[in-house]
């Protein structure tokens, strides 16, 4: 059988993220470029390119996304984000053109994840984001699908390179479809194999616990 | 669902065997399994028949379409149609397995039926793959597939369902609605 010994939390697809996924944690970290929008007083450590002991107002900074989400208000009163390149005008027509030819790992290894966040902050691009967002996921569904029930024991990593971290997910499925169904073909299905959750842990020996 | 899944649901059809021992009529649960006696045939689940044929107590005999020019013609027809034709079976790439696996000696022409049945296979899973491109692709609500077998569905059911997540879940992006700043909490 080849259902997991445990479930890791999946992260949040669309503008709610799991608490607990890894994923989201690790796509929250994504620096957002943003512009303060009152005073804050005593933080000048923070940045550091200027020496004040207060970050002025107007100052232009980089906030990772859980900051920026968490100062966000709609009064915007405090800060105020600016989209970053990949989701702006000139690349949404280059996505519009051809999907598939961009190296969506290179833009952000979470393009989708970010783009669902940014929705948060109320810009008036929103819809236009949203759509550009789900058509290049339709647009490479095609090619991430064919690779990933076409490849089999062969070195993947030059596939999965241009592929976003949700494209990395759907990839890893359907290998995992193809490779189960080929081992029931082969024969392997009846064979016996450890499970991965006893390989990883290893049973220390006497000798290094006596040591 | 596991392939071997699939596989232990195929080993419930029927084919017929020839014994070389005798027995009565056997009651189970499952149904009655006709008395048995050396030379006549007589029907069985696959399950029962693989296992005679491993201990050497009967003789296999190919099912009716398992035949070199039947999936021939399985096979142009697969190649002309657009849409799925129905298979030969329901289970025609577990029974092809288990049984050229098995009873190899029983069945006549045993590589060609298996490089036929690859073919048909190959043919099929390859007009599923440009369904399932187009269904994504409009963004359709619902699609209807006739005359797939259970190992096919299996094979891209993990795949189509977690795509069809993803793209609802861009899809709900649009409709900001009542999403807050709503968080789940596990």
């Amino acid at each position: 059988m080849d259902s997991q010994s445990y479930l890791p939390v999946p992260p949040g697809v669309g503008m709610e993220e799991n608490f607990l996924s890894l994923d989201d944690i690790l796509l929250s970290h994504e620096r957002l470029p943003s512009r303060t929008e009152c005073l804050f007083p005593r933080l000048g450590f923070l940045e550091k390119s200027t020496d004040s002991q207060d970050i002025q107002e107007g100052t232009k900074m980089e906030l990772p996304l859980w900051l920026a989400k968490g100062l966000y208000e709609r009064k915007r009163r405090v800060v105020s984000i600016e989209l970053p390149k990949v989701y702006r005008e000139g690349w949404r027509t280059v996505f519009n053109a051809d999907p598939t030819v961009v190296d969506l790992h290179k833009m952000g290894p979470y393009y989708y994840g970010l783009g669902s966040q940014m929705l948060h902050f109320d810009s008036p691009e929103n819809p236009e984001i949203a759509q550009a967002l789900l058509q290049t996921f339709i647009g490479r569904f095609r090619r991430t699908m064919d690779s990933s029930q076409n490849v089999y024991n062969e070195d993947t990593s030059a596939l999965v390179d241009r592929l976003d971290c949700l494209e990395r997910v759907l990839f890893k499925m359907g290998q995992r479809g193809l490779n189960s169904f080929q081992g029931w073909e082969k024969g392997r299905a009846s064979h016996l194999t450890a499970s991965t959750l006893v390989l990883n842990y290893r049973k220390r020996k006497m000798t290094d616990l006596q040591a | 669902m596991d392939p071997s899944e699939v596989e232990f649901l195929a080993e419930k059809e029927i084919v017929k065997i020839i014994p070389n021992f005798s027995l009565d009529k056997i009651y189970l649960i499952g149904g009655d399994l006709g008395p048995f006696n050396p030379g006549l045939p007589v029907q069985v689940p696959v399950w029962l028949a693989l296992n005679l044929k491993q201990r050497q107590k009967c003789r296999i005999l190919p099912p009716p379409w398992m035949d070199v020019d039947k999936l021939e013609e399985v096979r142009e027809m697969e190649r002309k149609e657009d849409s799925f034709t129905p298979p030969p079976s329901p289970y025609y790439m577990e029974l092809t397995k288990l049984l050229l696996n098995h009873a190899s000696d029983n069945i006549p022409k045993a590589d060609e039926i298996r490089t036929l049945v690859k073919d048909i296979w190959d043919t099929r899973i390859a007009k599923l793959r440009l369904s399932a491109d187009s269904f994504i692709s409009q963004q359709e609500a619902h699609a209807k597939l006739d005359n797939l077998t259970l190992m096919e569905i299996n094979t891209t059911r993990s795949f189509l369902l977690d795509s069809l997540n993803c793209m609802f879940k861009l899809r709900s992006n649009m409709q900001p609605g009542t999403s807050a700043g709503k968080a789940l909490d596990y």
